[in-house]
């Protein structure tokens, strides 16, 4: 609260570059007509924009940009309305932004701890953000360890960012897995929570991120409190149909929260307390 | 105080007319139904008027309201945004208590949270407000359950009551004084109010017994819905019983759940549109992709109870979501209104 938000009308922004990351999912790079947004517009790492596509509509995105020094941008898969009429768009073309929403991920909470970072798929998308913004500030935390899941090598997305995180950092270590092997892959096969099992790190001062579909969070949830570590020490962020992203629609209530303004980053313990399916 | 002789109370309403577009009941000839809606002739309004079929609410939240317009093409690659809020002076006029007090679950929602909703300020902010206590309750009827009737009590800028040949004008703001001492009317006393308060006891004394004695009942399911110690088979068996035609939503005076869309209006030019949204629809939830964490009926309709009577959901409204004006009792064709539904609760706690 008192931050910088776009509230009600969306701000026009212009696409400045796009890429392909993996198969239907592109990440594109914003930035505001009016410039004097640029320097105002203050993310926190775990928030979400409402974006409106001209002609479309409008629909929640997460942010996997780091809060600093790192080029505002979005990536989204195509999977509905919104997105699909997203990826159609092209270099130049303009969007309106509404935002940041959303809590953001407890950074001061967490300092001096080991994290685990446990993502399927797109998954990664909103944990990005907390990751590199980490790995800027690695003497604050203790090890850090990445476990990136996804269905084949081909879909292992921000690719320049994994030779980043899998070049050797000191106290930073990135595993990769995919559901189906192919040849030439020479890493490991099999669910993502196998990662876990190449983590050597010790669970009484750590916290794990946890983000990807349901059936891979509950997955993974077990086999991070069967080692031990506790409900309250599992950030997820959660995603859910948005239609204001300010409170007031109530599309995305999970039993007496609302997502947009309550979270999207939950721990464990409170998501357990929410009596509803995620 | 002041008092208004009962043929000439309709001045009060066309003196309003002057500065605001009056809202008020109105009997239509039809089918004999009453609407709470703009007139154009004051003297349309009745006051004896049985409750209105929907609430008030659309005066501050309409059914479906354009909040934007913009204009977009991939040549041009312009995008002009022009915000549309609606900035007429409303009066609502004969209001009811319990309508009123969905009105002010609806302020301190849509203006008391994190965020302020901008199209409903501007709904709101001009706004008159001219409350009648209810002498005669209707058959669904049970704002003496959910502290919401039949006097209203706070909210109001002027509250009128039925003395007989006369109607008692009570003003409940500055806004109110102002207006009141502006038409010179006859000044009231302690006896004016006394014989208010014998219409307001004679007024709760006829309600239904099914309303007084529910009363001790919404409170007691009410810490059972927060709790959430009530049997999947409750649950289940209102589930069944819901057709998920979204109408109990629709005519609850603090339900403002909605929904968002953008529309073309020629061939550059989109309109954004706010509409009325319903908790009990299925794909209230569903998100892009198709996963629906809340696809059951049962789960859903448990939801707007949720929302209408946990403690939780209270700090939206400072009070209890339902304000007994039994309508969604009145509309549901599966009988599961809000009444009912503490009645199987109830059933399900005393068995």
């Amino acid at each position: 609260m008192g931050d910088f938000k776009i509230v009600t009308v969306p701000e026009v922004a212009t696409i400045d570059e796009i890429r392909d990351e993996i198969k239907d999912v592109k990440t594109f790079y914003l930035s505001f007509e009016n410039k004097a947004l640029d320097s105002q517009f203050k993310i926190k790492s775990g928030q979400f924009i409402m974006l409106t596509v001209f002609g479309a509509g409008e629909a929640a995105f997460s942010l996997p940009p780091s809060p600093e020094n790192d080029r505002f941008h979005i990536t989204v898969r195509t999977v509905g309305k919104v997105s699909a009429a997203l990826h159609a768009l092209k270099v130049g073309d303009k969007v309106g932004i509404r935002g940041p929403f959303g809590n953001g991920f407890p950074f001061e909470e967490i300092k001096g701890k080991n994290i685990i970072y446990v993502a399927g798929g797109i998954g990664l998308i909103p944990l990005r953000s907390s990751i590199v913004h980490v790995l800027q500030h690695k003497q604050d935390f203790g090890r850090v360890a990445v476990c990136l899941g996804a269905r084949t090598p081909e879909d292992h997305m921000y690719k320049e960012n994994l030779k980043e995180w899998q070049s050797g950092v000191p106290g930073f270590e990135c595993h990769l897995t995919v559901d189906i092997g192919v040849p030439g892959w020479t890493g490991e096969v099999g669910f993502v929570h196998t990662l876990l099992n190449k983590v050597d790190i010790p669970m009484d001062n750590t916290v794990a991120f946890v983000c990807g579909p349901p059936v891979m969070f509950n997955t993974v949830i077990k086999e991070l409190m069967g080692r031990g570590l506790s409900d309250e020490n599992i950030i997820s962020t959660l995603e859910r149909h948005m239609k204001c992203g300010i409170g007031k629609c109530q599309h995305c209530a999970i039993g007496r929260t609302l997502v947009c303004t309550d979270g999207p980053v939950y721990t464990y313990r409170q998501i357990k307390t929410l009596g509803e399916q995620i | 105080m002041y008092l208004i002789k009962k043929s000439d109370v309709l001045n009060l309403a066309k003196e309003l007319s002057k500065e605001y577009q009056v809202f008020g009941p109105v009997i239509q000839k039809e089918t004999g139904q009453t609407f709470f809606d703009k007139v154009e002739d004051v003297s349309e309004i009745s006051l004896s008027a049985p409750i209105p079929s929907v609430p008030p609410k659309h005066a501050v939240f309409p059914q479906l309201e354009t909040i934007m317009k913009y204009k977009y093409s991939g040549e041009s690659r312009k995008a002009e945004i022009e915000t549309v809020f609606d900035t007429s002076s409303k009066a609502l006029f004969g209001l009811r208590a319990c309508d009123l007090t969905g009105l002010q679950c609806l302020d301190r929602f849509f203006m008391g949270q994190e965020f302020v909703d901008e199209v409903y300020v501007n709904h709101r902010k001009r706004m008159f407000i001219v409350t009648n206590t209810c002498n005669v309750p209707f058959k669904n009827c049970f704002c003496v359950c959910t502290d919401s009737g039949p006097a209203a009590e706070e909210g109001y800028d002027l509250n009128l009551t039925d003395l007989g040949d006369h109607y008692l004008v009570e003003a409940g703001s500055e806004k109110g004084k102002a207006f009141a001492e502006k038409l010179s009317l006859e000044a009231a006393n302690d006896s004016h109010l006394k014989q208010k308060k014998e219409v307001v006891d004679k007024s709760i004394a006829s309600f239904e017994t099914f309303a007084t004695d529910s009363k001790a009942w919404i409170s007691r399911v009410m810490n059972r819905v927060t709790t959430g110690f009530i049997k999947e088979d409750v649950w289940n068996y209102i589930g069944d019983q819901c057709f998920e035609c979204g109408a109990c939503t629709f005519v609850c005076p603090s339900c403002s759940c909605f929904n968002i869309v953008d529309v073309a209006n020629g061939e550059t030019s989109h309109d954004r549109l706010r509409t009325w949204d319903s908790c009990s629809y299925e794909g209230y939830s569903r998100m892009a992709g198709g996963h629906n964490p809340r696809k059951p009926v049962e789960d859903r309709r448990n939801k707007r109870f949720f929302c209408k009577l946990s403690y939780s959901q209270m700090k939206k409204y400072l009070r209890p979501g339902c304000v007994g004006c039994g309508r969604c009792d009145w509309v549901c064709p599966g009988d599961i209104g809000l009444p009912n539904v503490v009645t199987y609760i109830r059933r399900e706690i005393t068995e």
